[in-house]
């Protein structure tokens, strides 16, 4: 987390970025994770920065709150993106006083470097809880196939149909519904990823079997 | 119309019971009062219902705050109430998410009953648009969702929800 070095031009433009979809560092009241921030830019940011300057000036409106403020102040680098890596690390705040002290104990020194090694381990595992997995959209659906007549071979007609194959696309089962006159259609599921298979994606490929296939409907659509 | 004047009395603190009415074709609200013929219109009824609750801070506090939260309370009547068409509803995002560049609420950096009366006339809007219209419209997607979660004013209205991880483009 964090947003690098916010004195830099780089460190600006995550913070800008960050911004441009918030009102707030934190949530959406004003808090001290504002103030920790606000604190750590020395200055405006410039104008084509459009999300940090709205930010800043709005902030800077709370100045005289700032003490009444929700929230406590933590090192700059739990706040931001999960996905940057936190450069604030051992060295520049001062003491890192607030951060709680999950491995050491208060008597013993620790050397210079085995904070640092602990810091990086706290800063990795918190943006590896923090990344959840993506979420892939997924329906399930169930087609109606209708044959000719009700000489047409189902069995087959049902093998051409599962004889199609598509990256995200999942057959699930079957079974044979009499719809009158001693025909029967196949009403058959399936789960597909929303990305890569459409319902006239699989209308096209299953009326291609002309043999069998007279017509093909959407019985049910499901968001999975 | 008049659920929005309900809504507002529920996040005002106001009791409950007011009488309301509609009045001619375009169903404009009406509020009975106790002493004197009723008030008409969205923006007459919000702005005594503020003074009713004592809190007039939302009306703005300053001369030019207060000019800004009347200009888009009547932007709000004439513009998005009379908007249509999906051209119409276009200009209004894009002309919001203009405004909305540099601020938080719509009369710069105070909640104002303007913010209250934009969100209940966009909530229709908002709730149809497009994950790519949402990024489009980047400030107003900001500034809506900042609005919902303010405390009492969504109730019960659904949840417009705005992804975080931006998908189209990180140009703005």
């Amino acid at each position: 987390m964090g947003f690098g070095d916010l004195k830099s031009a780089a460190g600006l433009r995550v913070l800008n970025d960050f911004l441009a979809d918030r009102s707030y560092i934190e949530g959406y009241v004003p808090s001290q994770a504002d103030i920790a921030v606000f604190e750590a830019v020395s200055a405006p940011p410039p104008a084509d920065l459009c999300h940090a300057l709205r930010w800043y000036n709005h902030i800077k409106s709370y100045e005289k709150q700032k003490a009444s403020l929700p929230g406590i102040k933590k090192a700059l680098g739990k706040y931001g993106p999960a996905d940057v890596e936190d450069t604030t690390g051992a060295g520049t705040d001062s003491k890192d006083d607030d951060d709680i002290d999950l491995f050491g104990s208060d008597d013993e020194e620790e050397s210079e470097e085995a904070k640092k090694l602990r810091e990086e381990r706290l800063a990795q595992y918190e943006s590896k809880k923090s990344k959840k997995p993506a979420v892939v959209a997924k329906s399930s659906i169930l087609l109606d196939v209708k044959p000719w007549d009700d000489e047409t071979d189902m069995a087959k007609l049902e093998e051409c149909v599962r004889s199609i194959q598509a990256d995200g696309l999942v057959w699930g089962s079957s079974k044979l519904v009499p719809v009158g006159y001693g025909i029967k259609k196949l009403q058959i599921q399936c789960v597909v990823e929303d990305d890569k298979v459409g319902t006239d994606m699989l209308e096209e490929r299953i009326t291609a079997f002309e043999d069998y296939v007279q017509s093909m409907d959407v019985a049910a659509f499901n968001k999975i | 119309g008049v659920e929005e004047l309900v809504l507002l009395e529920k996040l005002l603190g106001l009791p409950k019971g007011s009488k309301y009415g509609v009045q001619g074709e375009r169903k404009v609200p009406v509020l009975q009062t106790n002493n004197g013929p009723g008030l008409t219109g969205i923006m007459t009824i919000a702005a005594y219902l503020v003074k009713q609750a004592k809190k007039e801070q939302l009306l703005g506090s300053t001369a030019e705050e207060k000019a800004v939260v009347q200009q888009w309370l009547e932007y709000r009547v004439t513009q998005v109430d009379g908007s249509s068409s999906k051209e119409d509803t276009r200009v209004i995002l894009k002309d919001l998410n203009t405004h909305l560049e540099d601020k938080v609420y719509l009369a710069g950096n105070i909640f104002t009953l303007a913010d209250i009366l934009m969100y209940y006339g966009l909530h229709h809007v908002m709730v149809d648009l497009t994950v790519q219209e949402k990024e489009k419209y980047l400030n107003v997607s900001r500034w809506f969702n900042h609005i919902q979660h303010y405390p009492g004013v969504r109730q019960h209205l659904s949840n417009v929800v705005f992804i975080k991880n931006r998908l189209y483009t990180n140009a703005h």
